[in-house]
């Protein structure tokens, strides 16, 4: 396994994150945060290297990582998007819009397109219920979803 | 601490202040079920089997992570209850396979237990189960079914709160969930077997013992692993007079419940096609032995053996007994020591030892039982590797550590895995060991304003003037402190050394002390206290002492002093031992020395070797006679902690047993005692060997019991000798590795993953001046000797030292140690 090394930037956004904490271990969830976000993946040499850090097993990183739905063993797109399927969006029709969306973008649900643009997932509640049926595209929420304007904020994204 | 007293089902139960009402249940006799709690592991909360009723409050509670308290009244039976056990045992069973016709923990399954008493008599279930992998090797010993799997968690909750290292853990919590290491790794660690023995299904198997038999056809045998001293309880299965599998049997004295995995497979020795099964006679060393007689082809053993005792009878006659001489066993049985011990002085030589290094019967502070670290509050280590050495004095000391508020020190030439565990750890250059524990005791006795000079000199070891003073400070603020030492690391006199600081420890007003000298071997601490030695009688009967020795041993009893190994080694190469005997002991390759030895037994007139199995030794040996050993033999062993305990018989051998043998040959020397079962050796031992008095079968049990203090004299060490000139080499510490590759795990063994390559770890400025880089490949010689081993640098020890851990037989790096046991010097070059 190669070693996992942290730009200078992160190393120093890891220090400011642990000064947060009395307790190392609780860095765990911001330091697998940061690691996602740049990696669009986590990989095992990552976890051997936040495991150095918080002086925890990379066992226990994977197990805690393993749990949230959020973080990725396999490499994601550029534009992660969660679609919800839960009863509020189920009742307004989210089933067609997230065929539509894989069909535009040429992918099965759970895929990732091959320039590595987009990964579509389906996903829980993600409490915008008000808005349903809704998406989320990496930090960015989209209510009020029809075919139209799923294919806008899709070509808006490049 | 405080009692509480409650009801449960009605009776009443007084028990201490935080025990959980699980626990409470069983004293008196109710049953609460449970999947996810164990005692030693603690509350999890994890799998609602155990549900009771609790009176004033509003739900069902689990029993395994609630307190007891104050007039607290349980129910632990009723609708409420049952109806709550069938519904959790009906979810438990919702995705768990028809397996048990064909699992190994049928018939011995909590699963199976539970559901029978308190589970549902079908199920609602009308969809298939859901599949997952059956038998996938989460190591290559232990076998995980994922489809039998409850999620109960103990596994995961050992290997984070016992073994604490949390390798094992659970992945995708949620429908998903697995038992699991990080990406895929094998599970192995020196403890991993254990999660076999808690997993309360058929999901963590013995991938050595899967389909070999069903467990209700096993034959049981309570005894003791045979390989360190920390004498762990074992039950050893058997079928048909064949080995099957070891389980650990939980006493708290010794093992907290635990065993290593080096006890759990490492025993296959037993079937071991090198076992000696027949005496025989070698065609070596010189072909006309004094005296000796047609050795009689196929005899029995005991034909062979009584034989041979009369050879090495006549050659003390003629040539005076400080000819002959015995070399015994750390691993033997107390019975088997004793008897050869008298066998021997019968002869009239105390040519009598057992080791390599120096060792003195006694303590001069109280010889503490491993259970002791616990409630100590400073274990002070002294050139102990527990994990390597002595495994399960690894956990305990980690349980004390992390839950009884036990503060570690360490006193070491080399970083051990403990070391994260220490609160100080004070290192001193390889070889100096002498002066650093000088340094130790004279700092305290300066505290106690006493004026003693030990002539101690910080100098040589390489420890700050700080580091010393807080390490005094340490162990003198202490409130009850347990020293660990292993003298077979001390070179030199330095265990006699030890011996002079813990007295002056127990000087110190204000503490508790005790000790625990722990030497890896089996039985270490019971081949002193039989007196395998050459300068003590059993029970530490000095052998000046000839007022004693003659009111114990008789008239002709010998008085004068004997020869040590190393000693007798010596004498036989220069011709003045004749005859030596070994007992289940392979000094060529565990003795330092190497071609010496060899040389050295070559020389001899008649070289006996009785062994269980086929060594470098018994190459040399004229006459080798078979020993049974583990598995097959019966009698006691004395833990680390001077705990006595049984070794029963689980296998039928073909051959007598080692204390039959002696007692035939006692006869043969004209001895009128006559033993009719090994349990009346040791009735002789009680009567014999001060601090056994109060031993007998009877009270040896199932838990065995301590045997009382061993008298020691004090031996003053002599001066402490300032070392030869470096000369550009390096000090050699040889450290001890649990998985070697020897014969009792040779290359067949389930362990073999384990094996090593040899090497060598330097620091960085050694490292520097050779000229080497990671990874080099280095020869070292020293003493006419010369290995390979490949380097690692990592400031395991400090400059001016090596670090070779003993990873094999082959590897001989006992051979470039000093025969007399001083510290060896080394030379170190690119291969
Ligand atoms: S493998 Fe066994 S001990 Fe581990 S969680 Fe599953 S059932 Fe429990
Ligand atoms: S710690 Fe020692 S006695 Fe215990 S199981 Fe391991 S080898 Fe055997
Ligand atoms: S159901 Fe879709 S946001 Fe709540
Ligand atoms: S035994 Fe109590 S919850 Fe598992």
């Amino acid at each position: 396994m190669q070693e996992y090394k942290f730009t200078e930037e992160q190393e120093k956004e890891i220090s400011r994150i642990l000064a947060k904490y009395p307790v190392k271990t609780s860095a765990l969830l911001p330091l697998l945060t940061l690691v996602q976000r740049a990696d669009r993946v986590v990989s095992p040499e990552a976890m051997v290297a936040i495991s150095k850090k918080l002086d925890v097993s990379p066992a226990y990183v994977q197990s805690v990582m393993s749990f949230y739905t959020m973080y990725h063993t396999e490499k994601v797109g550029k534009y992660m998007i969660l679609f919800c399927i839960n009863i509020s969006c189920q009742l307004n029709g989210c089933d067609k819009l997230l065929e539509h969306t894989a069909r535009k973008l040429n992918i099965k649900v759970g895929e990732t397109t091959s320039d590595e643009k987009f990964t579509l997932h389906r996903e829980e509640c993600l409490a915008a219920c008000t808005e349903a049926p809704m998406m989320r595209v990496n930090d960015t929420y989209y209510g009020n979803l029809t075919e139209q304007r799923i294919d806008q904020i899709l070509e808006s994204l490049d | 601490m405080s009692d509480v007293t409650l009801t449960i089902d009605g009776k009443t139960v007084t028990v201490p202040k935080g025990t959980k009402v699980v626990d409470a249940a069983k004293q008196v006799e109710v049953d609460i079920p449970v999947f996810c709690y164990h005692e030693k592991i603690g509350p999890l909360g994890c799998c609602r089997m155990c549900l009771v009723e609790v009176e004033k409050m509003p739900k069902l509670m689990t029993a395994c992570t609630m307190d007891v308290a104050p007039d607290m009244v349980v129910k632990t039976v009723g609708d409420k209850v049952e109806k709550a056990q069938k519904g959790v045992l009906e979810f438990t069973l919702l995705n768990h396979p028809l397996d048990c016709p064909v699992c190994d923990k049928g018939g011995e399954c909590p699963l199976q237990d539970n559901t029978f008493k308190y589970g549902p008599p079908d199920t609602r279930m009308e969809f298939h189960r859901a599949n997952n992998v059956k038998a996938a090797p989460l190591s290559p010993v232990i076998t995980i079914d994922r489809e039998r799997c409850i999620a109960c968690q103990r596994c995961t909750a050992y290997s984070e709160r016992i073994e604490q290292d949390r390798g094992l853990v659970m992945l995708n919590r949620g429908f998903h969930n697995e038992v699991n290491t990080f990406n895929n790794e094998p599970y192995d660690n020196r403890f991993s077997g254990n999660v076999i023995d808690i997993c309360p299904v058929g999901a963590l198997t013995n991938t050595d013992f899967r389909f070999k038999a069903r467990t209700w056809d096993l034959e049981n045998h309570d005894t003791l692993c045979a390989n360190c001293g920390c004498n762990c309880n074992i039950t050893l299965g058997t079928r048909l007079n064949e080995f099957m599998r070891i389980e650990a049997r939980p006493n708290d004295a010794v093992d907290d419940g635990w065993i290593c995995d080096k006890g759990r497979w490492g025993h296959h020795f037993m079937e071991s096609k090198n076992k000696i099964t027949a005496a025989r006679e070698n065609s070596v060393g010189k072909t006309e032995p004094t005296s000796f007689p047609n050795f009689p082809i196929n005899a029995p053993a005991e034909q062979a053996a009584e034989k041979v005792i009369e050879i090495f009878k006549n050659i003390a006659e003629e040539h005076g007994p400080e000819s002959i001489g015995f070399l015994g066993s750390p691993y033997a049985t107390n019975e088997e020591g004793y008897l050869y011990q008298k066998l021997f002085r019968l002869l009239g030589t105390n040519n009598i030892d057992h080791k390599s290094y120096q060792d003195t019967p006694g303590l001069p502070i109280r010889h503490f039982d491993v259970e002791e670290i616990e409630n100590s509050n400073i274990v002070l280590l002294i050139a102990c590797d527990p994990t390597e050495e002595l495994p399960i004095l690894d956990l305990r000391i980690k349980k004390a550590v992390s839950r009884c508020g036990t503060k570690l020190l360490s006193l070491n030439d080399q970083d051990t895995a403990l070391d994260k565990y220490a609160e100080l750890k004070v290192k001193y250059k390889v070889g100096s060991e002498a002066s650093a524990v000088d340094a130790l005791a004279e700092g305290l006795a300066r505290e106690l304003g006493e004026s003693i000079d030990f002539s101690s000199d910080l100098g040589p070891t390489g420890i700050s003037d700080e580091d010393m003073k807080s390490l005094v400070e340490a162990v003198r603020s202490s409130m009850k402190i347990c020293v660990v030492y292993n003298p077979a690391a001390l070179s030199g006199d330095t265990s006699l050394r030890v011996k002079r600081l813990l007295s002056v420890i127990a000087r110190i007003p204000t503490i508790e002390c005790g000790a625990i000298p722990a030497a890896p071997a089996t039985n270490a601490v019971g081949a002193v206290d039989m007196g395998l030695l050459p300068d003590f009688y059993p029970g530490g009967v000095p052998v000046s002492d000839s007022e004693k020795v003659k009111e114990l041993w008789g008239e002709n009893a010998p008085t004068k002093p004997g020869l040590s190994a190393s000693e007798m080694i010596a004498k036989a190469k220069s011709g003045d031992l004749k005859a030596l005997w070994i007992h289940r002991s392979n000094p060529v390759v565990d003795f330092p020395g190497g071609e010496q030895v060899v040389e050295a037994l070559k020389n001899l007139d008649l070289l006996v070797v009785h062994d269980m199995l086929e060594t470098e030794t018994t190459q040399l040996a004229k006459i080798v006679l078979p020993s049974n050993g583990p598995g097959f033999d019966e009698g006691t062993t004395t833990n680390i902690g001077g705990r006595v305990q049984a070794r029963r018989k689980a296998l039928e051998a073909n051959s007598i047993d080692d204390w039959k043998l002696i007692q035939v040959m006692l006869k043969k020397l004209g001895d009128e005692s006559s033993y009719s079962r090994v349990a009346k050796v040791l009735n002789e031992i009680s009567q014999k060997v001060p601090g056994y008095q109060e031993i007998n079968s009877r009270f040896v049990g199932k838990q065995g019991c301590n045997r009382e203090q061993v008298a020691g004299e004090e031996v003053s060490p002599g001066n402490v000798e300032s070392a030869a000139s470096s000369n550009g080499k390096l000090q050699l510490r040889v450290a001890t590795y649990l998985f070697a590759h020897d014969k009792i795990l040779d290359a067949s063994s389930k362990l073999a993953y384990h094996f090593k390559p040899s090497s060598a770890f330097l620091n960085e400025s050694d490292a520097g001046k050779i000229g080497v880089s990671n990874g080099d490949r280095v020869s070292i010689s020293g003493n006419g000797t010369e290995m390979e081993a490949e380097v690692t640098i990592d400031n395991r020890c400090m400059e001016g030292g090596v670090v070779v851990p003993r990873i094999s037989d082959e590897q001989g790096v006992n051979g470039l140690g000093n025969p007399d046991g001083s510290p060896a010097w080394v030379d170190i070059k690119k291969a």
